[in-house]
């Protein structure tokens, strides 16, 4: 066997088992995204949209919250531009995790930066990170995202059809949808770990309390900045005290 | 319209999570905004919740007890267990009995 051969065998292996590594780095996390896929699929039904188009949204949006959110302000009739807005405003945390990828995956080539940015989400971003950090120049980390993401996307896809189909049986006095702000409970309350992050809560909470009567929904735009100020403010002023 | 906005929200997506390994040199996130994108995800989420469990008309607050039971049963299993699935039971068997 010639030396080129050698290494093209032993860095397929190695490819390999950084994409086996990724995957069941993701399985403990699935615990968490499955309920939620399912949340989701009862919810869009429940919505008003069809099972298409809560199916594709799985795959076309593909990120928990954000799908969660349009569906509820979708099905109140909200104005397409508060849809959108808001809905953006939550993923804006994927350009952080872009920052943080980047010196990771910049020098591969554009496919692979297309599959790994499509599958770049919280859960991903969060096992991924830990292993670029760790072993991000000596071995294929790439492989390692790609395992992960594609782990979370199969089970993200799964659990959104398995609630589409239960969506249209659940008997309604089951209160399904109150595993929607139950769901945001869980990922919020192991956030808030200082005093800026819980202000900001509050204070977005607050807002929203108050404004629900605001014409287009928009009390969740109004209220997501006020929260996001409040924070920095907080923050700074803790800062300079 | 729903295919136009979703695939529209898809792309948004798409681009914030390619933003900064896409290839286009030279595009930094302004650190004045790192300060405020840490705050994003529990402001947006906060008042979704808050908005779920009350309302403020401008006369009067509208609520449901139980569900504020839940919801303070909830917050407290994600405080101690941070599991989303031992929350979500939590909340819902509260709602359930009461």
């Amino acid at each position: 066997m010639d030396a080129t051969t050698k290494k093209y065998l032993t860095s397929g292996k190695m490819n390999r088992t950084e994409f086996f590594l990724g995957v069941s780095a993701m399985l403990p996390l699935l615990l968490g995204v499955v309920p939620f896929g399912l949340v989701f699929g009862v919810l869009g039904i429940s919505s008003g949209l069809t099972k298409t188009e809560t199916i594709l949204m799985s795959s076309i949006i593909f990120a928990g919250a954000s799908q969660v959110v349009f569906a509820q302000l979708w099905a109140a009739g909200s104005a397409y531009i508060v849809i959108g807005s808001s809905v953006a405003l939550i993923n804006l945390r994927h350009v952080l995790y872009s920052t943080s990828v980047a010196q990771y995956l910049e020098k591969l080539n554009l496919k692979w930066r297309i599959i790994l940015a499509y599958l770049l989400t919280d859960e991903a971003f969060a096992v991924s990170i830990r292993r670029f950090t760790a072993h991000g120049t000596s071995k294929p980390v790439h492989f390692f995202m790609l395992g992960a993401g594609l782990t979370l996307w199969l089970a993200w896809q799964i659990s959104t059809i398995i609630g589409v189909i239960a969506g249209s049986t659940i008997p309604e006095n089951w209160e399904l949808a109150f595993a929607i702000p139950l769901t945001f409970i869980a990922i919020v309350v192991p956030l808030l770990r200082s005093i800026p992050t819980i202000v900001s809560a509050l204070t977005s909470g607050l807002i929203a309390i108050c404004g629900q009567s605001l014409p287009w929904n928009s009390w969740i735009i109004i209220a997501a900045l006020g929260g996001i100020l409040m924070g920095a403010f907080i923050e700074k002023w803790n800062h300079n005290k | 319209m729903i295919w136009f906005v979703m695939i529209l929200i898809g792309f948004i997506n798409f681009i914030f999570r390619i933003s900064m390994f896409s290839g286009i040199p030279n595009i930094h996130l302004p650190l004045s905004l790192n300060r405020y994108v840490v705050y994003v995800p529990t402001s947006v989420l906060s008042a979704i919740i808050a908005s779920s469990l009350i309302s403020f008309n401008g006369q009067e607050v509208l609520y449901e007890a139980e569900k504020l039971v839940a919801a303070s049963i909830a917050v407290i299993f994600a405080y101690l267990t941070k599991s989303v699935s031992a929350t979500l039971v939590a909340g819902l068997i509260t709602i359930w009995i009461m």
